[in-house]
Order: C-alpha cells, then sequence, then structure tokens
C-alpha cells in the first residue's frame, strides 16, 4: 500500500481531528470498534413526519454503498425529533446530539433539520471495512453535541451567465448536505439571459432566455424548492437590479432606458416596477423561504444620464444618478417588504441608504477590502459576508488553505459577530462554469468555507485541516460528486498523472 | 404544422446557430445516435406526460423496471394539461433475455396521433426504442405540455455494430461505483451497450479478489479504493438492467506491476516486476484464480485478457527467468506468446471466451483460437485487416482518434473514422464487431471523467450505430450541439462541442447550443 496514506490515516488516528467534515462543536470519542449491520439497518422514530421518513431511505443508502458480507453489529439507530415538521426558515434550529456507544446510536434533535445533520455525521462514522466486508465505527464510543455557528452557510448558484438545468442544480444541492451547506443562493437572471418562465410576464424568458430549452418553468422553480427543502436547504432567489438586467429589455424594451443602452434598468417609468414587482410575486407563488435578494450590486448609471428622457426625468425629480439608484433599489424594498417577505442586498444598497435602509435588510458584503460588515453591525444591521477574491468560487487561483483562513468576524465585536454576522458563503459565479465544471470548480474548495461557517472559531489549524479535506474530497467522490484534487494550485484541473485519490 | 425548429429558435439566438437549425430541419432529426430507417412528416402530437404509461402485455421484471426509468427520464419537468397520448402500448417477443455479445437490439416504434407502439425481439431493443421516444418527445415551455414535433414517425432501428464500448480505467485512478454507475446510466443515452473495465494495471490493483486478497490489500491505492465482490456484482447488474454488458480486462503479462505488492513471487524482481514472471505455475494459478473469482460476480461469456505492451526488459536482465526461457528453448517474444497462450486456454477451459489487444495476432496469427476477439488499437495498424481476412472477430479503438484521452482530438476526426475502411465489406460486415473510446485514466478520476468521455464519445456513439453512410459532418453539428444539450439537462457533464481540447471549460457565458 502506498506510504502516504498510511501516514494519513495515522495522523488522523493519532491527532485530535476526526474524520468528519465539517468538524463539530464538540465531541469526545474512544479507542473502541463497533460493529454496524449495514444490512438490516433501519432508523426508528416514535416521532415520525413525512420528511423524516424520506431522510431515512436517503440516508440509509447514503452511508451503506457496498453489500456487507458480515452483517453483525448495531442495526439501529433512535432518532427523537422535537418537532419533526419544523418550517425551513433562516435560523430553524440545526442542532443535534449523536451518540454511537457498543450497544445503541441515538439522534436528538429539536427539528428534522437538526436529525439531518446527525445522520450526514453518522454517515462519514460509518465505513466499510474492504477486509471484512463489515460496517464498523472507529474510536468510539462517539458522543457528539453539534450545532453550526453560523445559521447561513450559501453557496450562490448563476443561472444566467450558463443556464443550469434542474438536473444540475438537484445534484449540486445533494452535494451540499454532505458539507452542511443549508443555502442554495439562486442567483436566477443577469444581463446575459433570462431563464425564468414568469407566468405574468412571459416575453421576458421567451425572448431573453438562451434558448426555448433553457429556460424554468415556474414548476421547475417549485421542484427545486422542494427538492431543497426536504433536504434542509433553504432556496433564496435574487432578481438582481437595477444592474445585471440587460436580457430583460429583449421581452420588455420599455423598461430599459434605450434599445442601445440597456442597463440599469429604467428608473423614470412605472412599468419597470409594476414588471418586478410581477416577477417577485410569481416567485413568491413557486418559492417558500421568507427573504429574496434584491441584488442592487454594480450599478454604472451612464445609461441614466446619457439617455436624454432618463435624464430628463433624473433633473425633473431633482435627483443625482446616485440618488435614482438609491429611489430604485428603495422602491423595489418596498414591493418585497411589502408583499411580506423580507430583503437581502449586495453591500452597494448600504454605500447608498446606510442607516436609512429598513432594519430588516440583510446586507451581502462582496468587494475586496470592503469594512461594510463591521459598519453595518455596528449600526446594528445584520449581514453575510462573501468576499470577492477570496470567497469567490471563480477565482480559480484561490486555494483552500485561503478561504480556510478567512474569518467574517474579523475586526468585529464578538457581541455584534455573534448577533448580526449571519454567515456568508462561496460565490459560484457562472462565466465559464456550466453543467460540465460546476462540480469541479466547487468542490472541493466550498469545503473549507463550509467548515469555517459551521465549526468553532477557534477551527483554524490547516495542517490539521489538510488530511480531512483530502480524506472528505475522496468521501465526495464515493457520492459521485465530481470534486477535483485538493493539492490543485488552479481550482478544477485534471489530476496530473495516476495516483490514489488521497495523494492528489 | 409547426416546425421543429420553432421549439429550438428563439429570437436571442445567433445566426450561425440559425443557420445550422435550418440545415438541420432540412434534414436529419435531434436523434443521437441516427435511427437506421426512419421516416416522419410535420404535426405536432400532444403527449400526456403526467399520466404517462408503459404497457405491455408480457413482462418481465427488468422490463417494469426500465419502464419506470424511462417514465422519469422522458418527463422531468411537470406539465400543466391532461391531454395527448397518454400510453405506449411496448411488444417484446422475450422480454427476458439474456445479455451477451449479438443480443437482439432491434426495434420499431411509431408515434402517430394517436397512439405509440414499440415493438422489440428483447427487453434491450424496448429500452432503445424508450431512449429514442425520449429524445423525441420535447417540453414545450409556452404551453408546458409535452410535445412530438414533426409526426407521425415511424422508425425501424438496429445498430450497425453490435460491440459498442467505452473503455473505462480503474487502475490508474480508482473510480468509485457511483461514478461507474453514473457513467454507465450515460451510456445509455447513446445507445452504448459495452462497459470494458480495464481492472487492474502497473499503478494500483483494486480489485479484492477473494481467492488472492493480498492483491488488493497491498495493491490498491489506498483501503478505501477498492472493489469489493459485491461491488463488482452490483456494477455488473446495475449494468445489465440497462442493457450494458460488463467486459472485465485483467491485462497480463504487461501492465501487472501492481500485483508485486501482494504477490511477488508471480514478477520477475521487485526491482524489475513486469512483465509477470513466466517460469512459475504460481503466476498462471494466480492469474486463473482471479479470473475464477470474477467469473462467480460477472454474466459476460467475454473475458479480456489484455496481452498490449509488453517490454520482455525484464524476463532478459532478470538472471532466473533468462536461464528458464534458455532452458525452454524460448525466445522473449515466444515466452509472451507461451504466456499469453496459457492465460487465454484457463479462460478458455472456464467455458468463457477471450478478448486480447492487437498483439495476440503479432504473435500468434492465425495459431490464435479463432474464438479469440481480437482489439486493435495501434495507430496506423492493420491488424483488423488481416485478421478479419483470415476468419478472426475484431473491434477497432485505434489510438490518436478514438482514444478518449488523446485531448486534442475532436468530436469531428472521431466522427470521420470507418472501422471498414480499406476492408472487404462482406467479411468487415461479419467480422468487424464494432469498437468504441478508450478513456485510459492517467488524468481521469471523479472531478473529470464525464467531460472527457463527453461529448465526444457521442461521435464514436454514432458511428457504431448508424449506417455507413451517416458520415456528413455539417449535418451532425447541429445534431450533437443539441445532443450535448441533453445529456446537460440529464445531468451528464458533457463538455462545450466546440472545444478544440477536451474537457476545457466554456469560455465565457453563453447558451449550451452555441459552445
Amino acid at each position: 500500500m502506498r506510504v502516504l496514506p498510511v501516514l494519513l490515516a495515522a495522523v488522523a488516528a493519532c491527532s485530535a481531528d476526526p474524520m468528519i467534515w465539517p468538524l463539530p462543536s464538540s465531541f469526545t470519542n474512544g479507542t473502541l470498534t463497533i460493529a454496524i449491520d449495514g444490512r438490516n439497518f433501519q432508523f426508528n422514530t416514535t416521532t415520525p413526519s413525512d420528511d423524516l421518513t424520506a431522510a431515512f431511505g436517503r440516508y440509509r443508502a447514503q452511508t451503506f454503498q457496498h453489500r456487507p458480507v458480515d452483517i453483525g453489529g448495531l442495526f439501529t439507530a433512535t432518532v427523537t425529533v422535537e418537532n419533526p415538521f419544523a418550517e425551513l426558515q433562516l435560523g430553524v434550529d440545526e442542532s443535534y446530539t449523536l451518540s454511537v456507544t457498543g450497544s445503541a446510536i441515538t439522534i436528538n434533535a429539536p427539528t428534522q433539520f437538526g436529525a439531518y445533520y446527525a445522520m450526514e455525521t453518522l454517515s462519514q462514522l460509518v465505513i466499510f471495512d474492504f477486509d471484512t466486508q463489515q460496517y464498523v465505527v472507529k474510536n468510539g464510543p462517539w458522543v457528539i453535541n453539534d450545532k453550526p455557528r453560523f445559521i447561513h452557510r450559501e453557496v450562490l448558484i448563476d443561472s444566467a451567465r450558463h443556464f443550469e438545468p434542474v438536473e444540475t442544480l438537484k445534484n449540486i444541492i445533494t452535494s451540499f448536505t454532505y458539507a452542511k451547506i443549508n443555502t442554495m443562493h439562486w442567483h436566477l437572471v443577469d444581463q446575459q439571459s433570462f431563464p425564468y418562465d414568469s407566468p405574468t410576464y412571459p416575453k421576458l424568458s421567451k425572448m431573453g432566455a438562451y434558448s426555448n430549452f433553457e429556460r424554468f418553468s415556474q414548476n421547475d422553480v417549485k421542484d427545486v424548492v422542494e427538492y431543497a427543502r426536504q433536504r434542509g436547504v433553504r432556496v433564496l432567489v435574487e432578481v438582481d437590479t437595477p444592474g445585471h438586467a440587460a436580457s430583460w429589455c429583449k421581452g420588455h424594451p420599455e423598461i430599459c432606458p434605450s434599445p442601445t443602452c440597456t442597463m440599469p434598468l429604467n428608473p423614470a417609468t412605472n412599468a419597470t416596477f409594476e414588471l418586478i414587482e410581477g416577477l417577485f410575486k410569481d416567485l413568491k407563488d413557486a418559492t417558500i423561504d421568507n427573504h429574496f435578494h434584491i441584488g442592487g450590486d454594480e450599478v454604472n448609471t451612464n445609461c441614466w444620464t446619457s439617455t436624454p428622457a432618463v435624464q430628463a426625468w433624473l433633473t425633473e425629480q431633482g435627483y443625482t444618478a446616485d440618488q435614482a439608484y438609491a429611489y430604485f433599489s428603495g422602491r423595489v424594498s418596498d414591493i418585497v417588504f411589502g408583499m411580506n417577505r423580507s430583503v437581502t442586498g449586495w453591500e452597494e444598497l448600504w454605500d447608498h441608504f446606510g442607516t436609512k435602509l429598513d432594519k430588516r435588510t440583510i446586507i451581502q458584503q462582496w468587494l475586496p477590502g470592503s469594512t461594510i460588515a463591521k459598519q453595518a453591525t455596528a449600526a446594528g444591521y445584520r449581514v453575510i459576508w462573501s468576499t470577492d477574491g477570496v470567497w469567490y468560487l471563480d477565482g480559480l487561483s484561490v486555494t483552500w488553505e485561503t478561504m480556510y483562513q478567512q474569518e467574517p468576524c474579523t475586526g468585529i465585536a464578538d457581541n455584534l459577530c455573534d448577533t448580526l454576522v449571519l454567515g456568508g458563503g462561496g460565490e459560484m459565479w457562472g462565466e465559464t462554469v456550466d453543467t460540465s465544471d460546476i462540480q469541479n470548480t466547487i468542490w472541493p474548495r466550498m469545503a473549507a468555507i463550509a467548515e469555517r461557517l459551521w465549526s468553532p472559531r477557534t477551527v483554524t489549524d490547516q495542517k490539521k485541516a489538510a488530511p480531512r479535506i483530502a480524506y472528505f474530497r475522496c468521501l465526495l467522490n464515493r457520492r459521485g460528486v465530481g470534486a477535483a484534487p485538493v493539492n490543485n494550485k488552479v481550482a478544477r484541473q485534471a489530476p496530473p498523472g495516476p495516483g490514489s485519490c488521497f495523494d492528489q | 404544422s409547426y416546425s421543429f425548429c420553432t421549439l429550438l429558435i428563439n429570437p436571442n439566438m445567433r445566426a450561425a446557430l440559425l443557420l445550422a437549425c435550418v440545415v438541420a430541419c432540412s434534414g436529419a432529426p435531434m436523434i443521437w445516435p441516427l435511427p437506421a430507417q426512419y421516416t416522419n412528416g410535420t404535426t405536432a402530437i400532444l403527449i400526456n406526460g403526467l399520466a404517462f404509461k408503459f404497457t405491455t402485455k408480457k413482462s418481465s421484471a427488468d422490463l417494469t423496471a426500465a419502464f419506470a426509468r424511462y417514465t422519469e427520464q422522458t418527463f422531468p419537468h411537470r406539465p400543466v394539461g391532461t391531454s395527448g397520448i397518454a400510453v405506449a402500448d411496448v411488444t417484446v417477443t422475450n422480454p427476458s433475455s439474456e445479455l451477451q455479445l449479438g443480443a437482439d437490439e432491434a426495434y420499431t416504434l411509431s408515434v402517430t396521433a394517436s397512439a405509440i407502439t414499440i415493438t422489440a425481439g428483447t427487453q434491450f431493443g424496448a429500452y432503445y426504442a424508450m431512449e429514442t421516444l425520449s429524445q423525441l418527445i420535447t417540453f414545450d415551455f409556452d404551453t408546458q405540455q409535452y410535445l412530438v414535433k414533426d409526426g407521425p414517425w415511424s422508425i425501424t432501428d438496429k445498430p450497425r455494430f453490435m460491440h459498442r464500448e467505452v473503455l473505462v480505467d480503474s487502475a490508474r485512478h480508482f473510480q468509485p461505483v457511483a461514478s461507474i454507475k453514473n457513467i454507465i446510466q450515460s451510456f445509455t443515452y447513446a445507445k452504448i451497450n459495452t462497459f470494458h473495465w480495464h481492472l487492474v494495471d502497473k499503478q494500483s490493483f483494486p480489485y479484492m479478489a477473494p481467492s488472492y486478497p493480498k492483491l488488493a490489500q497491498k495493491g490498491a491505492f489506498s483501503k478505501y479504493e477498492r472493489f469489493s465482490q459485491n461491488d463488482v456484482q452490483d456494477v455488473v447488474e446495475y449494468a445489465r438492467q440497462r442493457g450494458v454488458r460488463v467486459v472485465v480486462e485483467i491485462d497480463t503479462p504487461g501492465h501487472a506491476a501492481a500485483m508485486c505488492e501482494g504477490h511477488p513471487e508471480i514478477c520477475p524482481s521487485m526491482e524489475c516486476r513486469q512483465p509477470l514472471n513466466p517460469t512459475t505455475n504460481a503466476t498462471f494459478d494466480l492469474i486463473a484464480g482471479l479470473f475464477k473469482d470474477l467469473k462467480e460476480v460477472t454474466i459476460d461469456d467475454h473475458f479480456h485478457i489484455g496481452g498490449d505492451e509488453v517490454d520482455t526488459a525484464c524476463w532478459t536482465l532478470t538472471p532466473h527467468v533468462a536461464t528458464w526461457m534458455e532452458q525452454n528453448h524460448m525466445t522473449p517474444k515466444e515466452t509472451y506468446g507461451y504466456f499469453s497462450g496459457r492465460v487465454s486456454q484457463s479462460v478458455f477451459d472456464m467455458g468463457k471466451s477471450v478478448t486480447g489487444w492487437e498483439e495476440l495476432w503479432d504473435h500468434f496469427g492465425t495459431k490464435l483460437d479463432n474464438r479469440t476477439i481480437i482489439q486493435q488499437w495501434k495507430r496506423g495498424s492493420k491488424i483488423a485487416k488481416k485478421a478479419i481476412e483470415a476468419g478472426y472477430r475484431v473491434i477497432w479503438s485505434t489510438d490518436g482518434v478514438w482514444y478518449l484521452d488523446g485531448l486534442h482530438v475532436t468530436w469531428e476526426t472521431m466522427y470521420e473514422q470507418e472501422p471498414c475502411n480499406g476492408i472487404p465489406t462482406e467479411s468487415c460486415d461479419k467480422l468487424m464487431l464494432g469498437g468504441g473510446g478508450e478513456m485510459w485514466g492517467e488524468t481521469v478520476d471523479t472531478s473529470d471523467i464525464q467531460n472527457t468521455v463527453w461529448p465526444r464519445m457521442a461521435a464514436i456513439a454514432e458511428r457504431l450505430w448508424s449506417p455507413r453512410t451517416v458520415t456528413d459532418t455539417n449535418a451532425a453539428a447541429p445534431r450533437i450541439a443539441y445532443f450535448r444539450c441533453l445529456l446537460n439537462r440529464r445531468g451528464v457533464g458533457a463538455a462545450p462541442v466546440n472545444n478544440k481540447k477536451a474537457r476545457e471549460a466554456p469560455s465565457g457565458p453563453g447558451s449550451c447550443f452555441d459552445q
């Protein structure tokens, strides 16, 4: 057998940190090997729900992928959930306890989502021994008390620079569950294409999608939302305006400044805001999350000041271009709050509104070197952190180590960090990402962000993380996720030559 | 009437694609690979995607499972409305047929305004009919209904070649079972019917042979990168249910150094490991034992015994082997012949048939058992012609054009290959079984296997299925672009069709169809 994996295994066994990713917030374990019956195993509960039953089926299949020969050992896990019908919203209780002793496996959680995370952790503890063809849990007994450090742990998926078919979205969402990611931030539309079939404004996608096949029906959106919900993943839909919206103009030229100057959207007509309202209403029908993302980033107002009709309107209103942006985003924000949903937006919103922003607004920091998170939390606003240059997954030269080193609460007082920094995530902008390379661009680097968002703040030692993320990468591969080699200096590159998954 | 193109085109589309679409609409349909024979019309036929069922009077477990798979595959979007054809009636002469080389894969598929009908000799033909149907049925986002365009369709189809493979290499990189299953699933979309499993090689030995567990215990890349006996059986059954044969290759005497870790006695020495040691029965007992273990968990009549790229230096340089050759009056070449002959014999003796690389022909010529299938692979090789002339069966997978690890080989080049070039048609028809794309694994693991195999493998798939006259790359271009997007919609990571180099990322934002 190769030397390095043996070394890694030895390191793993001798160091404190187990091969569970992300690292649980607290755990104890021992030196006992516990046999698990992989053929007859069942999850049992006295607190059932449809969600829990479906999850039992999924996790059973996920945990026991090889047909065992020897089947002695524990064949049941008792799962007790206080509320197995909990609603999936930001801040839902995701904590759990998991105990694996020589005689029993026990899971307790306040909600079904915590139970999912317990089963995920269990699925990483249970390993198949090829020599005995039996399942075991090593280094038991385990007592794990776990909960995430941050409640918002996202991956942004961009379905506008490239269409991402529903099947691709579902595969990605499933992969999230392995690293305890709980939010798909769906950047639905943008300058290049508009794939969403809005029932109220069908021309948007009919004219603005890349093709008749690269579209999402209303039912598609619902199906993705339900698929995600069943897996404890929120779907936060972003409709980015007034910038990033040129594709809207093909179906509705009236909401754009002019045919030759298409972004940002035209603030001078109510038609624009009626359309945006209709869009969000349609999306409200198809989604369940309390939050929408209204975008608001990178607004170059040249097309306002250089288009006579729009400039005239600005003058009439007494707005500078900047103020017109604030007006625009303010109206969109009102629309969303008006339909009983809450607003998240990019940090430019803070730039323009500061403390005039509705207090319920969540601000997403993204600019490199930005101090928005610090300023906004100091003023009592909630923030999420996904800074370009380190947590932008399309930064192909950013290694997992760099991502792991980031600390969203840097420079922020502890009490503000604990209450107002909700979390953050990895942003998979789609300029060079489609179904062929979405998995190997996101993974394994997103795992580094996932641990930063879940595990305690003190879990920062890269040397200890290295064998664990290598192990996790191979686990992802074993589950059919196309995670790229961990040692890549540039994301998504092919392995350079033959070798073990653990060495590359 | 409602042209198929209307579904594809929207005003956002670039001129080039519009033109390509016009070309496509004037000729071949968006079915890949192109069926042997078809007629169609100009009528759009409504399909009920909410309540659709395949029915049959003579069922089998295989057919029932396939009905469920294809229903799910064909209708991925929840439609609105419940009108349209809701039934496809399937008649299969023998729906519990055995999956072996040459199984009947023909089918007829008829889609009229009132009925969908499928007939086939075996369940495998029915699978292919359902695959074709799943490509004919498209979702109209405007009406949120399923349609078959340009009907009525009458398709009579069968493959040109009976052996249509992808070689997957689980030794240069371990390929987990989940990855293998995903790849096998993707084969069905292009009517590939053989998974040539290059199980072990110089770098690693992942197979947990029950009779020789040390091979994998010492020779696998790690304790996680192994296949249990049940894993192999599960892969074989997964494939069988989908009409895909699994031909397992144990490559000897070259390409076998990984075996030495667990069993040094079968190697010339630990400093000079391959080819394997011909001087001891232990070597041949082990190889036979391996095939016996595999015979327990596989069902195909054929094993592949490898036999390629044998550099005999370690025989001549290792004293005890050199001595043995001298004592037995064998040159290194003859020793190779002796080695492969013994391996071949042990496979035939256990009631299985042998396939091997073309070096076997080099050494044996017409002394080869005539049940042996020869796989041509070398660039510029004339083996296929010679072997067929002598009455042997051949499969064609030439390096430089059908080796999928040749990253600079484009789909067009692959499409242009013709296995029967230079071979008299009559004998080619009888003896050229087919061939395939070889996905050597030096730089291929779970992270990039899909985007390296696809979409280029589709070009090979059509060459192997469709009639010999289907050669026009201009006509194929929009169709393979469409097929690539279909693969993506089914979750297969097929790379952009226009890549000059395989598996590269798309260069910038754009439509699937344009890249």
